[in-house]
């Protein structure tokens, strides 16, 4: 039984690391449809681990979360980005504040900040937490600093998605997901979140004619 | 199912409003909704004067005085917005700034907007009040951006930006909350329900709720507008039309105070008073700082306005920081206060916007020969928004700095001190820039002159009612509701 748990705890680990790599790696493209890809792949791996956790734990609600986030992660919220970058015809590369070296050395910042803020509370935990739990804060950080530095509209709703899936990891790292109740209601936020946040990327390419948020800069004191 | 029914009003009539496309009728239902759920909202007062609090569905819903004090806001707001929409409405079809069919979803939009701000109230599970406080902003981003020009959507993008990701914060430290919950009471459903959680608070690890305050503060205070994470809030006020603005500075900023409160009460039982009063202090005194040079420069009035509603909510979390009897009960009067009074100013300001097309004060003089009316409730909002005695504000302020002074503690007495310039120079941004306004040579150009209709006026006068009221004399419920979010506040 024990063998087990460690065995199931390693494969988790590799999800998790995968996971934050692929995150990196919205921070690394410059194309924004390799982002989208890259953030869909990283909500798969998202839903493996939370079945996997689900197996192993016998925790059943997790099942309904996976399911739910697979439809919603995986399938409509990429597909939906997706149609509005086709919609709006978005040509241009995906243009940041700060240039790539610099926001990957900042996102490693990051990952080590993740892992050193937790250390007081993980150092106590059961082994598959131990990761798990700086993995996700760091998910949800460079998610954070996606949103806040990159220019384009839709970067910033990968960087959103991003933070959601860093918290979804955490509350199943942490207590194996939160109630059933309100991990539904937070995924139903979310999914008329980046709708209408779609709806504005499209209005503001109609009145704008650019996605780029830095040329947002009608109100001003 | 007590406390249900208070949610199915607004249901009912958001769907109502949209079925019935006509804006002759459907405004009738959108006052008539919301004077229903004032009319029940007084009724569950009456009960939870009786049981102290109410428990509904499962334990799913639940409410004290707290509570109870915020959906009185709610639907004392949102009964007067109501009517004011539909005096400011009509204004705007008539001169085919709007269509019919906007204005369907204008009033469904409002009506689901007032009823997530109640859900995050009457819920008992501190998830579903994060999804609530997500849901205010969802239901909202439309209406800010609801006139759709350039500067009305960049506001939106702001808004839903910014408080998405200031709420998404927060998720962290709900995440937080329940793995420490659930470290204590073991594997159930319930480990997020406020009533179970305060009866184990006290056994949290320390670390982690403490952790989950600070997630929680930073996520719910963007969205109350605590600075630095206010910048939102000025675009989002001006921009939305003049009925949403009230709505947004009188009871939604109040609702995100609220989640910050009810995680403030479980830290302190856990930790102690000393961790969450420090942080609400220090966001609070930020917040007045920051917002009085954009006060004293501010060339929009409606900026002005909502650069003040940052000032206030800081003076309310300071109030509530500081931890006293009198600062509590006096913040907690100060919400009241500030709901009914910056609301009728925002009112003003939809009046003037309707008559002079501008929201940049220098084009604007000579109110009280235009429409008299609003020039004089102005005049009153302003002296009352400004804390001059003897007006509501300034009981409630009072209330707070002279608490603060009798705390004893050098650290508050420094902040009491800081806070009394603040409020002294802010009153002079205000007189200064308003008065211009108000009197001054009457343009010579044709704005037309008198009052909107006779909904506008009603809305203004019901608010007026209450800012008059207040100052002279504070009634015993509501006397008895504030010393029982006192006891909730203070005692845990």
């Amino acid at each position: 039984m024990k063998q087990h748990i460690i065995v199931n705890s390693q494969v988790i680990d590799v999800l998790a690391v995968l996971m934050l790599m692929s995150t990196i790696m919205l921070i690394g493209t410059s194309r924004v449809k390799t982002c989208v890809w890259a953030c869909a792949f990283r909500s798969f791996l998202l839903t493996l681990t939370s079945g996997l956790i689900a197996y192993f734990s016998g925790i059943h609600h997790i099942y309904i979360t996976t399911g739910v986030s697979l439809v919603l992660k995986v399938v409509l919220v990429p597909g939906f980005l997706f149609y509005i970058i086709d919609k709006v015809n978005i040509k241009k590369e995906v243009e940041s504040y700060i240039n790539y070296t610099l926001s990957l050395l900042i996102s490693c910042g990051l990952v080590l900040i993740a892992y050193y803020s937790t250390l007081s509370i993980v150092q106590f935990e059961n082994t598959f937490m131990r990761h798990c739990l700086p993995v996700s804060l760091a998910i949800t950080l460079v998610g954070f600093f996606a949103m806040i530095t990159r220019k384009k509209a839709i970067t910033q709703i990968l960087g959103l998605v991003t933070m959601e899936d860093g918290l979804f990891f955490a509350a199943l790292s942490t207590s194996y997901g939160m109630p059933l109740i309100v991990e539904l209601g937070v995924f139903f936020d979310i999914l008329v979140s980046v709708i209408i946040m779609g709806i504005y990327v499209y209005r503001i390419k109609e009145s704008f004619d650019t996605i780029d948020t830095g040329f947002l800069r009608e109100l001003r004191e | 199912m007590l406390i249900l029914i208070l949610l199915i009003i607004p249901l009912i009539t958001a769907i109502a409003c949209v079925l019935i496309g006509k804006h002759s009728v459907s405004k009738y239902i959108s006052i008539a909704g919301s004077f229903l759920a004032l009319l029940y909202n007084i009724f569950l007062n009456y009960n939870i004067h009786v049981h102290r609090s109410l428990l509904g569905l499962n334990d799913f819903f639940y409410m004290d005085a707290l509570s109870i004090l915020t959906t009185q806001i709610v639907t004392i707001i949102g009964f007067a917005s109501s009517l004011y929409s539909a005096g400011y409405m009509a204004a705007e079809l008539h001169e085919g700034v709007v269509t019919e069919r906007k204005l369907r979803w204008y009033y469904f939009l409002f009506h689901m907007f007032i009823l997530t701000m109640l859900l995050v109230c009457v819920t008992n599970n501190l998830g579903i009040m994060w999804v609530a406080i997500e849901a205010t902003t969802l239901s909202t981003t439309f209406l800010v951006g609801f006139y759709n020009k350039k500067q009305h959507q960049e506001a939106a993008w702001k808004y839903i930006i910014i408080c998405t990701v200031g709420i998404t914060l927060a998720l962290f430290g709900v995440i937080l909350t329940y793995h420490s919950s659930k470290g204590v009471l073991g594997e159930i459903g319930y480990a997020l329900n406020w009533t179970d959680l305060l009866t184990v608070a006290d056994r949290f690890e320390p670390h982690l709720i403490k952790l989950a305050f600070l997630f929680i503060l930073i996520g719910y205070g963007t969205k109350a507008g605590l600075a630095p994470m206010h910048t939102w809030l000025p675009d989002a006020h001006s921009q939305a039309p003049a009925p949403i603005s009230a709505l947004f500075s009188g009871v939604l900023l109040n609702c995100s105070l609220y989640g910050i409160i009810r995680y403030h009460i479980l830290t302190s039982k856990c930790v102690g008073p000393h961790y969450s009063c420090t942080l609400l202090m220090v966001f609070g005194l930020i917040s007045v700082i920051v917002s009085i040079p954009f006060i004293l420069v501010q060339r929009d009035y409606k900026r002005l306005f909502a650069y003040s509603s940052i000032e206030h909510i800081g003076f309310i979390a300071l109030g509530i920081g500081f931890g006293g009897m009198y600062s509590i009960y006096g913040a907690e009067l100060h919400t009241f206060n500030h709901a009914v009074t910056k609301s009728l100013l925002f009112f003003c300001a939809g009046n003037l916007f309707l008559k002079y097309k501008t929201t940049k004060m220098e084009s604007i003089k000579g109110i009280i020969k235009v429409t008299p009316i609003t020039g004089i409730i102005l005049i009153i909002g302003v002296f009352a928004i400004t804390g001059t005695p003897p007006f509501n504000i300034f009981v409630s302020e009072f209330m707070v700095l002279a608490d603060g002074f009798a705390s004893g503690n050098a650290f508050i007495i420094i902040f009491t001190s800081v806070l009394i310039v603040c409020i002294t120079l802010i009153f002079i941004g205000y007189i200064y820039n308003i008065f211009k306004m108000i009197f001054g040579v009457s343009p010579e150009t044709t704005v037309p002159k008198g009052e909107i209709s006779k909904f506008t006026i009603a809305a203004m006068c019901f608010l007026l009612f209450f800012v008059l009221v207040i100052s002279f004399y504070v009634p015993p419920l509501l006397r008895e509701i504030l010393s029982r979010v006192y006891d909730i506040i203070r005692n845990a």
